[in-house]
């Protein structure tokens, strides 16, 4: 059937063909370029076999880090009792309580080349009762912890959501709620799935790809268009087999659907990944996962500016926010596909579908050159400076500009043809 | 109202064409206009765009004269102005007119079809249904106006204005043409006036002449003068002379000096009401050394708002009512007085006149100066006619302009293209800046007093800039942003002067909206400018202001001198307040600390002990081991030795003693120093002068006799 719709969308390759679609003729037979993305497979898989992953205590660096990891229930549970013993002797005491929370300041991180992820310092900040600026962060503190400990004791998931309408009039809104989420999870030491707590579903899968979740199988080819909702408990989530080439990482959704429904996936085999937008805790640990068991190469199609950019180092190495549990959440080696600043000129991307940058954006350009996961990729260092030199950015629907389906018909073959990737 | 407006302008062209076509149509097409019938014809241009606009227009002229006056002598002004409304029957018999019943009703314009009616009784009964409602709901509300039956719309409403200073008055000979030519002024020089081109009060008589026909009655009287000059005359627009009816000079009972001025136009006091009013009250914040007697009488008899409650009549507005001003409601033109008190003595310099910056001017006006100067050779010109060029300068910039030039050579004997190379050194030449010695700003001081005076703030903060220089003319901005205050409007309240005269109109486009609105990060300095009361106040003066547009109604924002100035004085002030309201927060923190503290102590020992009794309940049931001292603990909390209350007393207590230690600490870091006492004004029981003033730009010199 689906060589069938090929057959419909391409009568004969004409020279109208060619106006409308601006580099078609260059496109070689799929085989060649399959051909290309083995080599790829067989370069990254032996790359991975052969180095060992790091971790942090194999590295003699000057400065403590801290990292979490991941803690059963009942020690869970048992950390919070004693932090809740402590604090009930020093009440008793009449000494009041406090806690001593690490800062996940933008300060206490640190980027740690070997590692090539963002990792938390071990500096602490005290969160005193009696203080009116921490009163009433102490005080949802100790409510999350025993909401925690309810779950601990009672061995079931909730939603980040859920958790925040247990007492709405204390914790105001979500996000209150959700930082100090981050807050217990770093001071118990464990994962944020380890306290049961998870967030709504949020990443989408599609493609070659069968994997279990709470038991079932999930063949992830057929799932229909939408594709499979990424599972939020991570830990359930197991057998993972595929035939696939290379995992396609998309920043939006709605290239996401293109490739979905144009079946993108099966003209050559790969598994497409979608976060929709800045990607959530079991997007990236899903990745993450897959990268390690698959050992397949990472591409990233992102948009061309400074904010793709920056949805693609959280991939890789984690977010400044919950750089506790970078060594779980981060995907190495993750390569940036497209469309890259040099992009717009080398498949004439017409001007009208550039957008000028802001301020703001152009800020966030020269910021992000500042930043080491930038800096030790040379690659991107030059196009990132191309970007802020030309002051303009596109949006992956740029190409739409020479038809819907120029995305997945012309601009990834010949991107995967001429290994174009940093 | 609308329909006056315009037939009102029509009258003078069709008399005019008339007079002047038969004679002179044979000879040419050519006509030529007199600068009266220039402004007749394009009178927005000087703020006469409508009756309400010119009502509010003729006020704002006659009293910015008045300050000028006698600013001019030195003497603080005291000002009168009453606006007295002229019924139709009142203003028939002025003219001379008898007052003549309709007969063929339906020929009127406002003459009511029964559909029409039908309208208008369903729009009363709606207007009365909202009333009653509102009155149910227990808002206060005044009763429904009482319409007139459809007197009004049409009808023009005619006001006598007057206006009394105690300026330095006008010689005798001169009041002619000082009120019946247009353009023709003393404020002419380069100089910080508030008038600039001589049209005002002459703007005033032609309105009136061409609204009522009325003419202009002036009193006026000089300082040592024994008489008083009266004169009452019109313009003849066609010639742009005075047309004098009367001028004579009266014996003077009273020791008085200054101008009185009255004039009849048409008007609109409902719609302009509150405009006028705000001219007042932001006049009287930039001149608080001046003062004010603001009237307003109305030809309704006096008893109709008396009887009503005065919480009716002050808060009544038709057009927050109903949307639009009804003409006929009594409510809106009740009788106002006004009195805004003199809060200082303390008057800023009188601004002196100066001399042109050479990068300021243009090729007429070197051919005019040129003609005008006094002195003979290149040299001495350069010197003396122009600002911030020196002798040596002068040498230096003769040896520039070419050998065809020298020092000695007769200023007057230069030829258009000398000139024209003159203009060019000029223009790429490198000058001092002119300094601001010229200028009169209002000074902080009397801005702040204004501020206070006016709205009452709880904080204010003002800052004086240095001068500073567009395109040759030298300008300073002040400002003052004060927060708090009564009767003052949550949010951004934007106060713009200019040559400290307030301006009104086209708020929205202003270097000052615009600044505070987008270019002032207002949270930066604790300010919330949604929903503090905040009044930002920037005057701005100038040799010349850059007013856009035709009339003085706003700067433009695209002069980036003026908007850094504007923008770095509001910030000035900011940073004033800022340390100001965190001391206010810190002491508001003092004394809510205890009680937000207090606040989460139950949600807080509530979680701590739901941990603790589940923790005892697994160690009962013996599911778990915990070591020997939490098992103590635990123990005691399930025997109910250890409660959530026993928790929340301990909490409690630490918090009294934190609270305690703190308070402690803050008094003895902020002491017991109080806010600096300011000096308050009091107004002399006898203002009699018996000094006199010696004004330079660096002092004055009081002589005391």
């Amino acid at each position: 059937m689906d060589d069938k719709k090929k057959k419909r969308r391409r009568p004969d390759p004409s020279s109208d063909e060619e106006t409308r679609l601006p580099f078609k003729n260059r496109l070689k037979p799929d085989s060649v370029i399959l051909e290309s993305l083995r080599d790829l497979l067989n370069t990254s898989s032996s790359s991975a076999s052969t180095s060992k992953t790091l971790t942090l205590a194999d590295l003699a660096l000057a400065s403590t880090c801290r990292e979490v990891n991941e803690l059963s229930l009942p020690s869970v549970e048992s950390a919070i009792e004693s932090l809740i013993l402590k604090i009930a002797r020093s009440i008793l005491d009449g000494h009041g309580f406090s806690f001593d929370v690490p800062s996940r300041s933008a300060a206490n991180q640190l980027y740690v080349p070997e590692l090539d992820r963002i990792v938390l310092k071990d500096k602490t900040s005290l969160r005193p009762y009696a203080n009116i600026s921490t009163v009433r962060k102490s005080t949802i503190t100790t409510r999350i912890l025993q909401l925690i400990h309810q779950l601990c004791a009672k061995s079931i998931h909730v939603t980040k959501r859920d958790l925040f309408y247990t007492d709405v009039k204390l914790f105001q809104d979500q996000t209150q709620s959700d930082s100090v989420l981050d807050d217990v999870s770093c001071m118990l030491g464990c994962t944020r799935s380890s306290l049961n707590v998870i967030a709504a579903e949020k990443g989408v899968v599609v493609g070659r790809l069968i994997f279990s979740d709470n038991g079932d199988m999930i063949d992830c080819t057929k799932m229909g268009m939408g594709g499979k909702a990424i599972p939020p408990n991570i830990d359930r989530v197991g057998d993972m087999q595929s035939d696939a080439l290379f995992i396609l990482l998309v920043e939006k959704d709605a290239a996401y659907i293109r490739l979905a429904e144009d079946r993108f996936y099966n003209r050559f085999p790969c598994i497409i990944v979608t976060a929709k937008g800045q990607p959530d805790v079991a997007t990236r640990l899903f990745l993450r996962k897959m990268k390690m068991e698959l050992k397949l190469p990472v591409l990233a199609l992102v948009d061309s500016d400074p904010y793709g950019l920056k949805i693609l180092s959280v991939y890789g190495c984690g977010s400044k926010n919950m750089s506790y549990d970078s060594a779980n959440l981060t995907t190495p080696d993750i390569k940036w596909l497209g469309i890259r600043p040099s992009d717009l000129d080398k498949y004439k991307i017409p001007e009208q579908c550039r957008l000028p940058m802001t301020e703001q954006d152009i800020k966030t350009g020269k910021d992000l050159l500042e930043e080491d996961f930038v800096k030790k990729n040379p690659g991107w260092v030059e196009e990132l400076t191309l970007m802020v030199k030309t002051k303009q950015k596109a949006e992956i629907q740029a190409l739409s500009t020479f038809g819907f389906q120029y995305l997945s018909e012309v601009y990834l073959p010949l991107k995967l043809q001429q290994r174009d990737w940093l | 109202m609308e329909t006056t407006g315009g037939s009102s302008e029509s009258p003078p062209d069709p008399k005019k064409g008339k007079s002047k076509t038969p004679r002179k149509a044979k000879e040419s097409v050519l006509k030529q206009k007199s600068p009266a019938e220039f402004f007749a014809e394009n009178k927005h241009i000087a703020g006469f765009d409508n009756p309400g606009k010119c009502l509010y227009t003729t006020v704002r002229e006659l009293v910015e004269n008045s300050l000028d006056s006698a600013e001019s002598i030195s003497e603080l002004p005291v000002v009168e102005v009453t606006i007295e409304e002229i019924g139709k029957s009142k203003y028939n018999s002025m003219i001379g007119l008898v007052d003549r019943e309709r007969v063929d009703e339906a020929l009127y314009d406002d003459y009511e079809t029964a559909k029409a009616r039908e309208k208008r009784l369903s729009k009363q009964a709606r207007a009365q249904e909202i009333q009653t409602k509102n009155a149910s709901l227990g808002k206060k509300v005044k009763e429904p106006p009482v319409s007139k039956g459809m007197k009004g719309r049409a009808e023009a409403s005619f006001y006598k204005v007057t206006c009394k200073d105690n300026g330095r008055g006008m010689p005798h000979d001169d009041i002619p043409n000082m009120f019946g030519r247009v353009l023709s002024g003393t404020k002419y020089g380069l100089k910080q006036t508030r008038g600039k081109f001589g049209l005002g009060a002459k703007m005033a008589l032609i309105w009136s002449k061409m609204s009522t026909g009325l003419p202009i009655e002036i009193l006026s009287s000089m300082k040592g003068q024994n008489y008083v000059s009266f004169c009452r005359l019109d313009i003849d627009i066609h010639r742009n002379i005075p047309h004098i009816h009367v001028h004579e000079k009266r014996d003077s009972k009273v020791r008085w000096h200054g101008a009185e001025i009255q004039v009849v136009i048409e008007g609109n006091w409902t719609t302009y009401r509150s405009k006028i009013l705000h001219y007042m009250r932001q006049i009287a914040v930039i001149t608080p050394y001046a003062q004010f007697l603001f009237k307003f009488v109305s030809d309704v008899p006096e008893y109709v708002s008396l009887s009503l409650p005065k919480t009716i009549t002050d808060a009544h507005n038709c057009l927050h009512l109903f949307g639009f001003y009804l003409p006929c409601c009594f409510l809106c033109r009740k009788n106002v007085t006004i009195r805004f008190a003199r809060r200082t003595d303390v008057m800023p310099p009188v601004p002196l006149e100066t001399k042109h910056h050479p990068s300021s001017v243009d090729l007429l006006l070197i051919k005019r100066l040129i003609t005008e100067t006094s002195k003979q050779n290149l040299l001495q010109f350069l010197q003396h006619e122009f600002v911030n060029i020196p002798k040596s300068y002068a040498e230096r910039l003769i040896g520039e302009m070419g050998p065809e030039f020298s020092p000695k050579m007769a200023a007057k004997s230069l030829t258009s293209q000398q000139i024209v190379r003159i203009h060019q050194l000029f223009r790429q030449a490198k000058f001092d800046d002119p300094s601001g010695d010229c200028l009169s700003p209002a000074g902080e001081y009397n801005l702040r007093l204004g501020i206070i005076k006016e709205l009452h703030p709880d904080i204010v903060a003002t800052y004086s800039g240095s001068a500073q220089v567009f395109e040759g003319h030298p300008f300073i901005v002040e400002a003052g942003v004060s927060v708090g205050g009564k009767d003052v409007k949550h949010g951004l309240n934007i106060f713009r002067f200019a040559n400290r005269i307030p301006l009104l109109f086209e708020q929205g486009a202003d270097v000052v909206t615009r600044t505070a609105l987008k270019r002032i990060n207002w949270s930066s300095y604790k300010i919330n400018h949604t929903q503090d009361k905040i009044g930002v106040f920037v005057s701005v003066v100038s040799t010349k202001i850059p007013f856009k547009g035709t009339g003085k109604e706003y700067i433009g924002d695209d002069i980036s001198e003026i908007a850094t100035a504007v923008k770095s004085a509001i910030q000035q002030c900011c940073i004033q307040l800022k340390s100001k309201i965190m001391k206010k927060m810190q002491a508001r923190e003092q004394q809510e600390r205890k009680r937000n503290l207090n606040r989460y102590i139950p949600d807080a020992t509530g979680a701590v002990y739901d941990v603790l009794k589940d923790m005892a309940q697994s160690h009962v049931s013996k599911k778990k081991r915990y070591d020997d001292e939490d098992a103590e603990l635990l123990k005691k909390v399930s025997s109910r030795l250890i409660t959530k209350e026993t928790l929340r007393e301990k909490l409690a207590q630490h918090v009294e003693q934190v609270d305690y230690e703190m308070a402690l600490e803050y008094a003895t870091q902020s002491g017991v120093s109080e806010e600096p006492r300011e000096a308050m004004y009091i107004q002399s029981l006898e203002a009699e002068n018996k000094f006199i003033d010696l004004h330079s730009p660096i002092f004055v010199f009081r002589l005391f006799q």
